[in-house]
């Protein structure tokens, strides 16, 4: 047992959060949130900016107080037990909040003494992770001359120093090109092989589809989906069938469409259908499209996706959410 | 190219209106820079109350008749950096370049540029000849002397905003500008603005003797306690006003540089 | 049950010094690292000695003025500006570490949250120490003349590192409770009417109306005339005696207490 506390454990779920609430004034951030991560998970939190993704996150990593609710980390209680649930978890937070003046070296160097590592045990085990993720030879100079991916690689040295139990990861690739993403996903999924619990949150389908054993759907503050990526998509069921008409026969078109499946809420100016028994039936609604007299100008049949989950559940689509805003 | 002078007014005017709108219309600027003179009046107010009767000082009713021409001096040297770090703001949005790449006199853009911060200190200057009345500092030269400190309040602002823009097209930077603050808090402690040169000794003397802030601010002092004389006259408007010709010249060798530069 | 619990509270102590060293080295480091915040919080104390004193050169020859040197009724206010601006300075970096996320990784430690305040407190104090080491010399070489010996300099030591820890204390509360720069506009105004409605300029005796009434009762008073007790002339009621030093000392006790509280408590509450 890696777990270090004075107080004994309770649960065996390295994650527990019943009923947790945050309000901030009259926003209500995270708004009841229930959730169980279980001993050796990936778990991804999936949702938009501001869905309340880093305010759980502050709950359950001691720097936020819940407005009502509990929640246990490795066992622990966040709001009692501080301390112990502090030295069992570890935290790389969003924008990689690190000290621009000081080198790589001597941030492992602090969080390994706040964290109470013998001093003699200090230098190998910063030399160690620094050569994990890559940065021995950028180990003395200023964070501030780092580049970002080296930044979020820094970042994850440091909150590996006291072998945590848990790893919390607060959007860890945001803002990072693809190939440093890559190179961190390779990681996380090492660090999870080894035994750490790791808990993710992201607005990139791709990562919580790559990366996450089971995910969390989280939309204004409550959690709206939840389980593992490939029984999530099967739920959605039908894909779904988008086509684009001209803006005068967009009506007659989505009653049409409306005798084969569910609308679903799909980008602007395209019109979308959950189509019941699947792909056999698309040249059906060509048929009947053609009836109406509907001309369509492009037509296309789309297999479920994390996003389809994320608009079936939510009304509205992740997917380009940060370029149009409007959409949620 | 030349203008007709009616088209550079019209110019001159609707460019001193916006300026002036600007500084006013920021109230977190301009009031630390008459507060804080008014904080340090009433601090001395009661600290040197007993040190008007030392050797070398005048004759005066109050510590505070003493230090008003000081007061008002310090904080027009103050708002005149609130009305050139506008400027820099302006150089680092590129409005300023706009201004120039349009057919106004370059004179009037600069000159509408500083008509704000100048016009700012004619105000502080009343301001602080009418918060202090009520404490008994009446200025003995009259009218004359009311509109003379008020004058010079306009002049020094305007000769400060005129170096403060030299530094402003120099640099583009409004942080050079605020960095200059220090500068002038520097110059108006080595002068005559809080004691007497005459109490002062050494180093320290000569130099208050050198600076040009003594004699201005003497100028406004004479004109409070003894009365109308041509030397306070001279001094309270003639060194501020030839001041402002040296750094108009320089700032407008500035703005041609600037010009040249595009 | 003493035998059990022993070792661990050694082990906590131990690791409450390590992490105070490790957060003063961090401060010390930045000394060399940030010189554009150092230069300053040096400079102007020395500008304030100078034009104190230059410019206020005769106010010693008011009867009853306990000094006719004003280098040496000024150095000690121009040490005390920069220490009393100093502290609060540590505000200044804890904001500069919330706006960049920095001081949530600090929290997320389970270091004591004392330590988070010793530490760079500690730092500070050091900074303290340079400053008010090369000012002395600085004022030392215009004329300020000790006349109360070892003792007399070791007063002036403490009321800077003392006045230094209030300021600390209260700038981080603030820079805890307000989180961004509005925080650092109230912790300058704050000092500044502070230092300046006390004896900063004239020692109580020479002044008169308002200004007295409320210098009588600011406790920067009486830590000035701590600062001062080395300074002013021999047989001055405020030289070197317990009575001149005693009211000072209490007052760096009290409202340092004081301070440090709202910081440790501010800090908790960056939870909520």
């Amino acid at each position: 047992m890696r777990c270090i506390g004075k107080t004994e454990r309770v649960n065996n779920a390295p994650i527990v959060a019943e009923q947790l609430v945050r309000h901030f004034g009259e926003v209500k951030a995270v708004d009841g949130i229930n959730l169980t991560v279980n001993q050796g998970e990936i778990f991804g939190f999936l949702g938009p900016n501001g869905a309340g993704k880093s305010t759980a996150v502050r709950m359950l990593t001691t720097l936020l107080r819940p407005t009502s609710g509990t929640a246990r980390v490795a066992g622990f209680d966040v709001v009692k037990q501080a301390d112990d649930v502090r030295r069992n978890i570890g935290v790389a937070l969003q924008d990689a909040a690190i000290d621009p003046l000081m080198t790589g070296f001597e941030l492992l160097e602090l969080q390994a003494v706040l964290y109470g590592i013998p001093a003699n045990k200090m230098k190998q085990r910063a030399d160690d992770l620094l050569e994990r993720v890559g940065l021995t030879a950028a180990a003395d100079r200023r964070v501030g001359t780092y580049s970002g991916g080296m930044r979020r690689r820094l970042d994850l040295a440091l909150s590996l120093i006291h072998q945590p139990v848990v790893l919390f990861l607060d959007e860890p690739t945001t803002g990072l090109d693809p190939m440093s993403r890559l190179t961190l996903w390779e990681e996380v999924r090492r660090l999870n092989r080894e035994g750490t619990t790791v808990m993710l949150t992201t607005q990139y389908l791709e990562e919580a589809d790559q990366l996450a054993d089971r995910i969390a759907i989280i939309d204004h503050g409550r959690i709206v989906r939840e389980g593992k990526p490939a029984d999530l998509k099967r739920t959605v069921g039908d894909p779904t069938l988008l086509i684009n008409v001209s803006r005068a026969q967009t009506d007659s078109a989505k009653t049409v469409l409306a005798r084969f499946g569910e609308l679903r809420p799909t980008a602007e100016g395209t019109l979308g259908v959950g189509l019941k028994g699947g792909a056999e039936r698309v040249a059906e609604v060509v048929r009947a499209l053609d009836e109406a007299k509907i001309v369509v100008e492009h037509l296309e049949l789309s297999q479920p996706s994390l996003d389809d989950v994320f608009a079936e559940a939510t009304g509205h689509r992740l997917e380009g959410a940060e370029n149009a805003p409007q959409a949620g | 190219m030349r203008r007709r002078p009616a088209e550079t007014a019209r110019h001159l005017v609707a460019l001193s209106r916006r300026s002036t709108l600007a500084i006013f219309r920021q109230p977190a600027l301009v009031g630390p820079s008459l507060i804080f003179p008014l904080f340090f009046a009433a601090l001395g107010s009661s600290a040197f109350s007993r040190a008007i009767s030392l050797p070398g000082f005048p004759q005066v009713d109050s510590y505070l008749q003493f230090t008003l021409a000081g007061t008002v001096t310090q904080g027009v040297l103050f708002g005149s950096v609130t009305g050139a770090a506008a400027l820099a703001t302006d150089i680092q949005d590129g409005f300023f370049d706009r201004l120039l790449a349009a057919p106004a006199s370059r004179t009037a853009i600069l000159f509408g540029r500083l008509a704000g911060s100048s016009l700012f200190g004619a105000m502080q200057a009343l301001v602080f000849l009418l918060v202090l009345l009520p404490f008994g500092v009446v200025v003995q030269a009259g009218l004359l002397g009311y509109v003379s400190i008020v004058v010079a309040g306009f002049l020094t602002a305007f000769a400060v905003g005129a170096l403060m823009s030299v530094v402003a097209l120099k640099t583009g930077s409004a942080e050079a500008v605020q960095g200059t603050f220090p500068v002038l808090f520097i110059l108006l402690f080595l002068s005559s603005a809080f004691f007497p040169r005459e109490t002062m000794s050494g180093v320290y003397r000569r130099i208050a003797d050198a600076n040009p802030i003594s004699y201005m601010v003497e100028g406004q002092r004479w004109l409070t306690i003894d009365g109308v004389s041509l030397t306070a006259m001279l001094q309270t408007l003639a060194i501020p006003a030839g001041i402002a010709v040296l750094t108009t010249a320089l700032a407008l060798r500035q703005l041609s540089a600037r010009l040249r530069a595009r | 049950m003493t035998t059990t619990v022993q070792p661990s509270t050694d082990a906590l102590i131990s690791s409450t010094q390590r992490t105070i060293g490790i957060l003063a080295k961090r401060s010390i480091r930045n000394i060399r690292r940030l010189p554009s915040a150092f230069f300053p919080a040096l400079a102007m104390p020395i500008f304030n000695m100078i034009v104190f004193a230059g410019t206020f050169f005769a106010v010693t020859k008011i009867p009853g003025f306990p000094t006719d040197r004003s280098i040496n009724w000024y150095m000690p206010l121009g040490i005390m500006m920069g220490a009393a601006f100093g502290g609060v300075g540590l505000g200044f970096t804890a904001i500069r570490d919330i706006e960049t996320g920095f001081y949530d990784r600090l929290r997320m430690t389970p270091t004591s949250r004392l330590s988070l305040v010793l530490g760079p407190l500690t730092g500070t104090l050091v900074r303290i120490v340079m400053m008010t080491t090369i000012v002395i010399v600085l004022g030392v070489a215009l004329g300020a003349r000790f006349t109360g010996g070892v003792l007399g300099v070791l007063c002036l030591y403490i009321a800077a590192l003392g006045l230094a820890t209030i300021g600390a204390g209260w700038g981080l509360g603030l820079a805890f409770r307000f989180q961004d720069m509005r925080g650092a506009a109230v912790m300058q105004l704050s000092i500044f009417l502070v230092m300046f409605l006390s004896s900063a300029q004239v020692p109580l005796n020479v002044m008169t109306g308002w200004l007295h009434t409320v210098a009588r009762v600011n406790p920067a008073t009486n830590i000035l005339r701590l600062a001062r007790v080395g300074l002013v002339d021999v047989g001055n009621p405020d030289h070197l005696s317990w009575n001149a030093v005693w009211g000072g000392l209490v007052a760096i006790g009290v409202m340092a207490g004081l301070t440090l509280t709202f910081a440790v408590r501010s800090l908790h509450r960056l939870n909520d």
